[in-house]
């Protein structure tokens, strides 16, 4: 019995097509709206976290456990005696979340034409491991990386401006060495980078990790960190749970951090996303709702006499509604199959080829990390379902007044009129 | 005669304004101590971090307070660096790569030499007097020595790195004990000690300063004095940034 309250139902909608296609449109752009604007706001947030940490942090982190806050030339995993470098960043390369890691060594001093002298950053890096961690070695706008083993130095775009050198000029660099005396010597500017965040492009320098090993005194064994590349950064967690679990328990003692550690606000920033689709959901289905609701509220009124006609042969009220909501329902299948047909494609499209904004706004950052203006999609699966159920929620609930009306048509009345 | 005794009698009736001057002739003689119209020392630097410790001998000269050179002549790695002080000017010479540097008033602030002094110290502990209003705070005797305490408090319009300076002055013979640097939250920054008062170029002066930064007791920065001279007749072109790089002097 209850396929004919379907059949009923489905070939109801025939009786006024077009009024039948826009309510089905609704719920459709409805379904489109939601998925898309997730996906955007997924995109928004893996571009945040991406940039956030694929710039220099990387996604984990491996360093000595007194290396933070203050971030010591002296606190080099293992201590004073160092650790095998090549091993250590074998074993963290060795997770199965991690696809790159690399040793650095950090520190700081004078970059110095002679004339023009700042205070820069150094990090010192393996620039073969080092390009698929951070961002720094790709994005060079003039000349190339420094190379293992040369007096050379890749610096910041604003940092270049300031002491007016350009690749193939000669610096100074001075620094504090860990034994005390003042390292300096002469380097040649192999290239320059450009992130788009200012202080960084200002303060940051990067050099061949053994140069500047040598620059600060240090033995080739003494690195003070290890950062790896974790492509979902959301099971860098995991990672680090599972590298803990094997690493930390020597001595002297190391930490391992992933960005949800080092970058609490960007992680506030994505659960506020989360929680922002469902809000999203309730306002796009309930502006939806009462569109349905007035077309199937038409649809009752104008089937009033139909109504009774049957009432009046012995069908229940109950069936009635049933036809009313089994009406709805083939409604927001014809609006799921719309909204499916309609948003996966362009899903696909924007996520390959994100819209490019720069004609509108350029680059701005956010909770630190430089945005590109494009509108980069990421695939919102679970919202694709969720969004489905909700439309299908909408249009029992905007069925569920006209049903009830339907069924309480008084027959002899409705007929006498 | 009668005006004398007026202005005198005048002056007496505003006890602050005569102590502010006294404090401030005090404090700017102390100040001259170590300098003279010119001068030429020669001392060694101990520093003690957490991590590491060394030590270094130098040669300053100065001129007044506009002119200063120091250059290392120990360690051997560190030998022949040099800092000319020119003005506000600052400049550093590394004869490992023959190369002079000139540090940006940004870098003010950063460590000298590693030490726990900082460039500032350099240029502007010169201008105390032009820039900190004195005025006495304790007068009386202290460990057994009668003693005044300066309190020097930043003029509104200029720009300083400390936000109060305490310093300690022994009455007999004008030598300083001790001065404290506060920062601007009222927390003291580092603590300077001078001791071993010895007569050097004709003078009593401290042979040994030491400064402890306040977060860090353990550490130090010792200098001591082991030759000092004044009035050489050094003129300013002595301070030229060819002398800066010349090893002869």
């Amino acid at each position: 019995m209850q396929h004919v309250w379907w059949l009923i139902g489905w070939r109801n909608l025939g009786r006024n097509r077009r009024r039948s296609l826009i309510a089905a449109a609704a719920l459709g752009f409805g379904y489109f709206s939601v998925v898309v604007l997730m996906g955007w706001a997924k995109g928004l947030t893996a571009e945040m976290i991406g940039n956030g940490t694929g710039v220099v942090t990387g996604q984990l982190q491996v360093h000595a456990d007194d290396f933070k806050p203050d971030e010591s030339v002296h606190a080099t995993i293992g201590g004073r005696a160092g650790t095998d470098v090549r091993a250590l960043v074998a074993r963290v390369r060795s997770d199965p979340a991690v696809i790159a890691a690399a040793p650095r060594v950090y520190g700081g001093g004078l970059v110095s034409t002679g004339s023009a002298t700042v205070a820069g950053v150094f990090m010192g890096v393996d620039p073969d491991l080092e390009v698929d961690v951070s961002l720094l070695l790709t994005v060079i706008e003039a000349g190339r990386a420094p190379v293992l083993g040369s007096n050379e130095i890749l610096i910041g775009f604003e940092m270049a401006r300031t002491i007016k050198a350009a690749p193939g000029d000669e610096v100074v660099l001075v620094a504090p060495a860990i034994d005390g005396s003042l390292g300096n010597d002469l380097y040649t500017v192999s290239g320059v980078f450009k992130t788009g965040l200012v202080d960084l492009d200002r303060t940051f320098a990067v050099l061949p990790i053994d140069v500047l090993q040598s620059l600060m005194a240090m033995d080739v064994n003494r690195i003070h960190e290890v950062a790896a590349t974790v492509p979902d950064a959301w099971r860098a967690e995991d990672a680090v749970t599972r590298l803990n679990a094997v690493m930390a328990t020597g001595e002297p003692p190391i930490e391992i951090e992933s960005w949800v550690t080092t970058r609490p606000e960007m992680v506030e920033y994505a659960t506020l996303m989360e929680s922002f689709q469902w809000i999203l959901l309730v306002i796009v289905f309930g502006v939806a709702i009462f569109g349905v609701a007035n077309a199937m509220l038409m649809a009752t009124f104008e089937r009033r006499r139909e109504f009774a006609v049957m009432l009046a042969l012995g069908t229940r009220p109950s069936g009635i509604l049933a036809s009313v909501v089994a009406e709805s329902l083939s409604l927001g299948v014809l609006g799921l199959v719309g909204g499916v047909v309609f948003t996966f494609p362009i899903l696909v499209w924007w996520h390959l080829a994100p819209p490019d904004m720069s004609w509108l706004f350029g680059e701005f950052t956010m909770q630190g990390a430089l945005m590109r203006p494009i509108l980069r999609v990421e695939y919102p699966w679970s919202m694709t379902w969720q969004a489905g159920l909700a439309l299908f929620i909408t249009a029992v609930l905007a069925a569920v007044y006209p049903a009830i009306r339907a069924g309480r048509v008084p027959p002899a009345d409705t007929l006498a009129d | 005669m009668f005006r004398l005794l007026v202005v005198t009698t005048f002056l007496c009736s505003i006890p602050g304004l005569v102590t502010a001057q006294t404090a401030a002739e005090i404090v700017d003689q102390v100040d001259q101590l170590l300098r003279g119209r010119s001068s030429e020392a020669s001392v060694r630097m101990e520093v003690v971090t957490e991590h590491w410790e060394r030590s270094m001998e130098a040669r300053i000269w100065s001129l007044g307070t506009e002119y200063s050179l120091i250059r290392i002549d120990a360690p051997a790695k560190d030998a022949g660096m040099a800092t000319l002080k020119a003005g506000n000017d600052l400049w550093n010479y590394l004869p490992r790569v023959d190369r002079t540097i000139k540090l940006p008033a940004s870098l003010m602030g950063a460590s000298w030499m590693g030490s726990h002094f900082t460039n500032d110290d350099l240029v502007k502990e010169s201008r105390i007097i032009e820039d900190y209003d004195i005025e006495i705070t304790f007068e009386g005797s202290r460990d057994g020595n009668e003693v005044w305490e300066f309190t020097l408090t930043p003029k509104e319009e200029t720009a300083v790195v400390w936000g109060r300076i305490v310093e300690q002055v022994r009455k007999r013979d004008m030598m300083p004990e001790w001065v404290r640097y506060y920062d601007d939250d009222g927390e003291v920054a580092r603590t300077m000690v001078f001791t071993e008062f010895t007569m050097m170029g004709g003078r009593l002066v401290p042979a040994r300063m030491v400064v402890i930064p306040a977060d860090k007791p353990d550490e130090s920065t010792t200098i001591i004095y082991d030759a000092l001279a004044f009035d050489i007749g050094l003129e300013p072109s002595f301070f030229s940034l060819r002398n800066l790089r010349s090893q002869r002097n």
